[in-house]
């Protein structure tokens, strides 16, 4: 009987090699290399270090930039490649759908596909003359099925390996990007199907560039970068950590240039900005600011606070003389402000605080500072802030007619 | 361990236990449907399909007739009929010949696969050789029979010693064609040296002339063609009737061995490293 708690799938420092032969002769080299057991001179480090463990109804969601080594990891794991180092443990059968299509013969018409893909995961002829009607209805590509593959619409290609992926029920379920890809019928039957498969205590090993499907469909992710883990845990944590290092990213390619030494130059500058309770805050949670601003001529300046996303993306922004508000004077050259965020109902995310220095009119901006700071929290809404909202369930009549609660 | 059933688990790729009995039965299933591809691959589209695999070698052998008959008027040797001594080494060096061409670049066929399953490699260039052999044994075995049909003195009892000796080829083939397989993915070259390699052989090989008319001083080294050997033997036992086992069948038998145990070390060193190849 299964054992629910041992691990179905276990990798423990898992990495891949794979040669680097880039000059004339290097191959010769290479296969005698390899003929006397001894690694290749110059490898790519695909994959280093890589460990986690899989237990049978749990889901685990792989994401990570291009190049990062995520079909590496999912080759390694359906047995495609052997790991240069580490361990692989397996105890179940895994069915692996990577990339679409794989494993098909273009010259085949379909029938005959389904029955290689079946003795590729070892049915016997009678278990394969079983199965194959429920696959072909599953497929529900008609006549196409008796065709070449090489005929078929990349739908249908995707339908057909979609259904002997998973109609021949695998104890772990391996998808690289793939739940993304046929018409709107098909997606609802594939997720539909998904739901089912993990409600019934199936296994997913999931690789996607879709935060939205790992955090539906996952329960925990690993993140790679460079062929290492860089985060591994649950599910939200990792989405949120690696959504925040994109932003972040795409924030750094725009940065301009750091501003000059405002102050010295002689022109109205912030001179300090904190934060408080520091650079971490929880959804909903109350976010104070305050700083000192430095006026060359000793009139008080205006201050603009402005929050953005990681990436650049303006949330909000308000002045003081917005709201009729002076800097407090504290010492002959510099004024103090300080501004409160009693509800800060942004979602999770990594974002910056900007104070900027206008002059007393509130025309000319000067210099400006920043801070990072992190919302944290688990919620699976979308966008940048929680807006106020109620859903009228029992009453379902149009807006305008409905009575104040 | 922590199956639900033994079949299913029997198929990870890396289970921790192995169990040989289910993997053995799936290699098998797997190795007939990529046979089946390859018999069927060769002849796909081709209007007479599979009776091709018969019409070849018979349209082959009224070409060597008219040669042979018509053009060198070699009628006889050795009060044989010369059709017949060359028809007889003839085919299993055309086996030889094609199974090792197919072979070499038999694993780019299966690059799809090789790149996004995981299963042995092994299989594709056994399918390869032994779809090739099939073909040509059946060949083989209709042009005996057309000569028959024509008169010629075919010895059929000699087939108990023929078709181990086609074993003892099948074997030594698998070896040769493991390596020359493996060898192919990472140095493209091996295709291109092979072809003319096998020509040149096909001619310092007693297949087209009897060794006797190979001049003295270097008839030890065309006898020590192992091809040459095996052409020899099925002489003795097809037109001659001769089935009196010999020491060198034995030899034959270990070479044969030594060189498909040896071709598969090699295949298998290299194997894991295809995928990122091909």
């Amino acid at each position: 009987m299964s054992d629910a708690t041992a691990a179905l799938l276990r990798l423990d420092g898992v990495g891949k090699d794979y040669a680097k032969v880039d000059v004339r002769g290097g191959r010769v080299r290479l296969v005698w290399d390899l003929l006397r057991g001894r690694a290749a001179a110059r490898v790519f480090r695909a994959l280093d270090g890589v460990g986690f463990e899989l237990r049978r109804g749990e889901s685990l969601g792989i994401i990570g930039e291009n190049g990062a080594g995520k079909s590496t990891l999912l080759k390694v794991v359906a047995g495609v490649i052997e790991p240069t180092r580490g361990r692989v443990a397996v105890g179940g059968r895994v069915g692996a759908l990577l990339e679409l299509g794989s494993g098909f013969h273009p010259e085949y018409t379909g029938l005959a596909n389904i029955d290689l893909a079946a003795a590729l995961l070892g049915l016997s002829p009678a278990d394969i003359a079983a199965k194959r009607d429920e696959i072909i209805a599953f497929a529900d590509i008609g006549d196409h099925i008796n065709d070449p593959i090489k005929h078929y619409s990349s739908g249908m290609v995707v339908r057909l390996g979609f259904a002997v992926a998973t109609t021949l029920t695998p104890d772990v379920l391996i998808t690289d990007e793939v739940l993304a890809v046929g018409d709107e019928s098909f997606q609802k039957k594939c997720v539909a199907w998904m739901e089912n498969y993990l409600g019934g205590g199936g296994t997913l090993l999931l690789c996607s560039h879709s935060m939205y499907h790992v955090q539906k469909l996952c329960r925990s992710a690993l993140w790679l970068k460079g062929g290492r883990v860089e985060r591994y845990g649950a599910a939200a944590d990792v989405t949120q950590a690696y959504l925040a290092y994109h932003e972040e990213k795409s924030a750094a390619a725009k940065q301009p240039m750091a501003a000059a030494s405002a102050a010295a130059a002689g022109v109205y500058a912030v001179q300090r900005l904190d934060l408080s309770p520091g650079a971490s805050i929880a959804q909903g949670g109350e976010l104070r600011l305050a700083g000192e601003v430095f006026s060359p001529d000793g009139r008080a300046p205006v201050v603009l606070v402005g929050i953005v996303r990681a990436d650049g993306t303006p949330v909000y922004g308000v002045a003081t003389d917005m709201d009729g508000v002076t800097p407090r004077r504290v010492a002959a050259d510099r004024y103090a402000f300080a501004l409160t965020l009693p509800h800060l109902e942004l979602l999770p995310g990594k974002y910056l605080v900007r104070a900027h220095a206008l002059d007393p009119a509130g025309v000319r901006l000067f210099d400006h500072v920043e801070r990072a700071f992190v919302v944290t929290g688990e919620t699976r809404e979308m966008g940048l802030v929680r807006l106020a909202h109620r859903w009228n369930d029992e009453d379902p009549a149009p807006c305008g007619d409905s009575p104040p609660r | 361990m922590m199956e639900s059933s033994p079949r299913i688990s029997a198929t990870a790729p890396m289970a921790a236990v192995p169990r040989f009995a289910a993997e053995a039965r799936r290699n098998r299933a797997l190795f007939a449907n990529f046979f089946k591809r390859e018999l069927t691959t060769r002849y796909l589209g081709s209007a007479t399909g599979l009776a091709w695999a018969l019409l070849h070698p018979l349209a082959l052998l009224a070409v060597y007739y008219f040669v042979f008959t018509t053009i060198f008027r070699a009628g006889s040797y050795g009060g044989k009929s010369f059709l017949l001594f060359v028809a007889v080494a003839l085919w299993p060096w055309l086996a030889a010949q094609e199974g090792l061409q197919r072979a070499t670049v038999s694993l780019a066929n299966y690059a799809g696969l090789i790149r996004k399953v995981a299963f042995p490699h092994e299989l594709a260039v056994y399918a390869s050789v032994g779809a090739t052999l099939a073909l040509q044994f059946a060949g083989y075995l209709t042009v005996l029979v057309a000569l028959a049909a024509f008169g010629e003195p075919v010895r059929f009892e000699g087939l108990l010693l023929a078709v181990p000796l086609w074993l003892i080829l099948a074997l030594a083939l698998t070896g040769l064609a493991l390596f020359l397989g493996a060898l192919q993915v990472f140095i493209r070259d091996v295709e291109h040296i092979v072809m003319p390699v096998l020509m040149i052989l096909m001619y310092l090989t007693p297949i087209l002339y009897p060794l006797t008319l190979v001049p003295e001083r270097v008839r030890p080294w065309v006898a020590a063609n192992p091809f040459g050997w095996l052409v020899e033997r099925l002489r003795d036992a097809l037109l001659d009737g001769k089935l009196a086992l010999q020491w060198g069948d034995a030899v034959a038998l270990g070479v044969a061995l030594a060189l498909f145990l040896g071709g598969r070390w090699v295949f298998r060193r290299l194997s894991p490293h295809f995928e990122d190849f091909l």
